[in-house]
């Protein structure tokens, strides 16, 4: 195995007992970049220069007994939505030409004192305000979408451009590339992640999540993001409970709520019947299946636009007044659109959010998570525009990738997307994990348990380089 | 309670109200978006909220002193 498949549990055991130099690791994510790139897009830039500077320090220090832990001297890739100091946050759009950052975004510095290798800046639907990345290609096939908003940090990571990624998920924007891409992506709970330093969308639905190979690997990344960040936005009310792991090997008693409405509704046959296939997998484990009806499902969609959508426009409410035809055309037609929604649905969005995390929070009573789609189809052609369901509905290829991914940014709730399969044309298929509030460890655990069930190794997207 | 359409003029006027006069070859468009965007939130037009407050998210502590970052546009 090449030292650019590596997990990252298994790189930083490598570079642990000094089988594998964090050099070598890095030149060969490098040479991978080298050879994939042209046909996936995935950088806006690649320090390639800086990281092997940063991997030679990370080896010296190693070698030294200055062992940082597992993200040493492991290369990764940022969404360019994310400042580091003196580097350009492009946030994928003209409107950032000449922009530096001028101090490290908390989880940049987290992970720069980790010792993780900055690689490059990743593409990012423009402003994230988006769900395909048109300037990335699918790292399974380049003619069909990354997914977004976090497509770069997705098809790296799952065509080997990077060890581990790190997204932001507004309505899916961590888990819908990553399911898309047969990566796993985590939106932690609300505020667990400090957003310091990152370009918003929408305030008060905005998440940074890893984008990793396995459920482990995630476990790595988190660790080295979370802590307290009293002076950032949103900072957690209160710290991460630290359920147990679950350290066996099995699921014995775990209650996983199967949603009977809109989350296996108008959802392409061999994505359901995947996620069914993993459900099953998941009850042979030893989990309880329980049926669970998803409360408000009617205004999940109305609640997630009444929220973005003025939140955006506020937030770009003076670059969209000086320099409107820097924007991209969907981007800034959503921007002006949103001057128009009147404050009092703002406000009842506000409400009905409040309506629906009650009754989520109720939900957990009856089970530890829930499991469903990740998203309704596997990754569209890159000029299709619409997906027409099988009831004769017709919507558009945003609006149906984002829709079960939703639910999660409305109620804050911790979610993990894990690869379930392919479907016939080999297209990557995703699952979704939900729980209660800080269940991560939960979600990463049950991952865990799961991967190793199925016996696969992480399969890097076949990419002809 | 439903949500009426905005005409092109109504667009128009809100919009150089707030500070965006639109070209006129921008008006359907963005007439057309804003009406889909006003007719998807509007259904939440139907929910009983009674004495349902608002959860706007932020704590009002990490407000204070929550400077501008390099993340602004």
């Amino acid at each position: 195995m090449r030292p650019y498949e590596l997990s990252l549990a298994d790189a930083a055991q490598a570079i642990a007992s000094g089988e594998l130099s964090p050099v070598e690791l890095t030149d060969s994510v490098l040479a991978r970049i080298e050879a994939v790139e042209g046909s996936l897009g995935a950088f806006v830039a690649v320090f390639a220069d800086a990281a092997r500077q940063a991997a030679g320090q990370a080896e010296r220090d190693i070698a030294a007994g200055a062992h940082r832990g597992p993200l040493h001297g492991i290369p990764m890739g940022l969404k360019d939505l994310i400042d580091v100091q003196g580097l350009p946050t492009t946030a994928s759009s003209r409107v950032r030409e000449h922009h530096t950052a001028r101090r490290d975004s908390t989880v940049a510095a987290r992970l720069r004192d980790a010792g993780a290798i900055l690689l490059g800046k990743t593409h990012t639907h423009e402003f994230a305000y988006g769900l395909t990345t048109p300037q990335t290609g699918n790292a399974w096939a380049p003619e069909r979408v990354a997914g977004g908003s976090s497509g770069g940090s997705a098809v790296a990571v799952a065509a080997g451009e990077a060890t581990f990624a790190l997204g932001t998920d507004t309505g899916g924007s961590i888990r819908v590339p990553s399911a898309l891409n047969g990566v796993l992506g985590l939106k932690p709970t609300y505020g667990l992640v400090s957003r310091r330093g990152v370009t918003p969308l929408s305030w008060s639905l905005d998440h940074v999540g890893p984008i990793t190979r396995t459920a482990r690997d995630a476990e790595l990344v988190l660790a080295a993001l979370v802590g307290p960040d009293p002076g950032g936005p949103a900072s957690p009310y209160v710290p991460p409970s630290g359920r147990p792991h679950r350290t066996g090997g099995d699921l014995t008693g775990l209650r996983v709520g199967v949603p009977r409405n809109h989350f296996f509704d108008r959802v392409a046959p061999e994505v359901a019947k995947a996620v069914r296939g993993a459900l099953a997998d998941l009850a042979g484990l030893g989990a309880v299946l329980v049926d669970i009806d998803i409360p408000m499902a009617e205004y999940l969609q109305a609640t997630q636009w009444g929220l973005m959508v003025p939140e955006a426009t506020a937030y770009h409410q003076r670059t969209l007044r000086s320099s409107p035809e820097l924007y991209g055309p969907d981007v800034r037609v959503l921007l002006e659109a949103g001057e128009l929604v009147p404050t009092g649905d703002y406000l009842r969005a506000q409400r009905s959010r409040t309506l629906m995390r009650r009754a989520w929070a109720r939900l957990f009573d009856e089970v530890d998570i829930i499991a469903a789609p990740t998203v309704t189809s596997t990754a569209a052609r890159r000029d299709q525009q619409t997906v027409r369901w099988p009831d004769g509905s017709e919507e558009s290829v945003s609006d149906s990738y984002v829709r079960l991914s939703a639910p999660a940014n409305i109620t804050g709730l911790p979610s993990l997307s894990l690869p379930v399969g392919l479907d016939g044309a080999g297209l990557p298929i995703g699952m979704q994990l939900i729980g209660g509030p800080f269940a991560e460890a939960a979600l990463l655990s049950t991952g865990r348990i799961y991967e190793e069930a199925r016996g696969a190794a992480p399969r890097l997207a076949p990419v002809a380089a | 309670m439903t949500t009426a359409d905005l005409s092109p003029q109504e667009v128009a006027r809100q919009a150089l109200r707030a500070g965006i006069p639109l070209e006129a070859e921008r008006l359907d468009l963005v007439t057309a978006t804003a009406n889909h965007i006003r007719r998807v939130i509007g259904t939440l037009r139907a929910l009983d909220l009674d004495e349902t407050a608002p959860a706007a998210v932020y704590d009002a502590a990490h407000l204070v002193g929550e400077g501008r970052n390099d993340a602004a546009v």
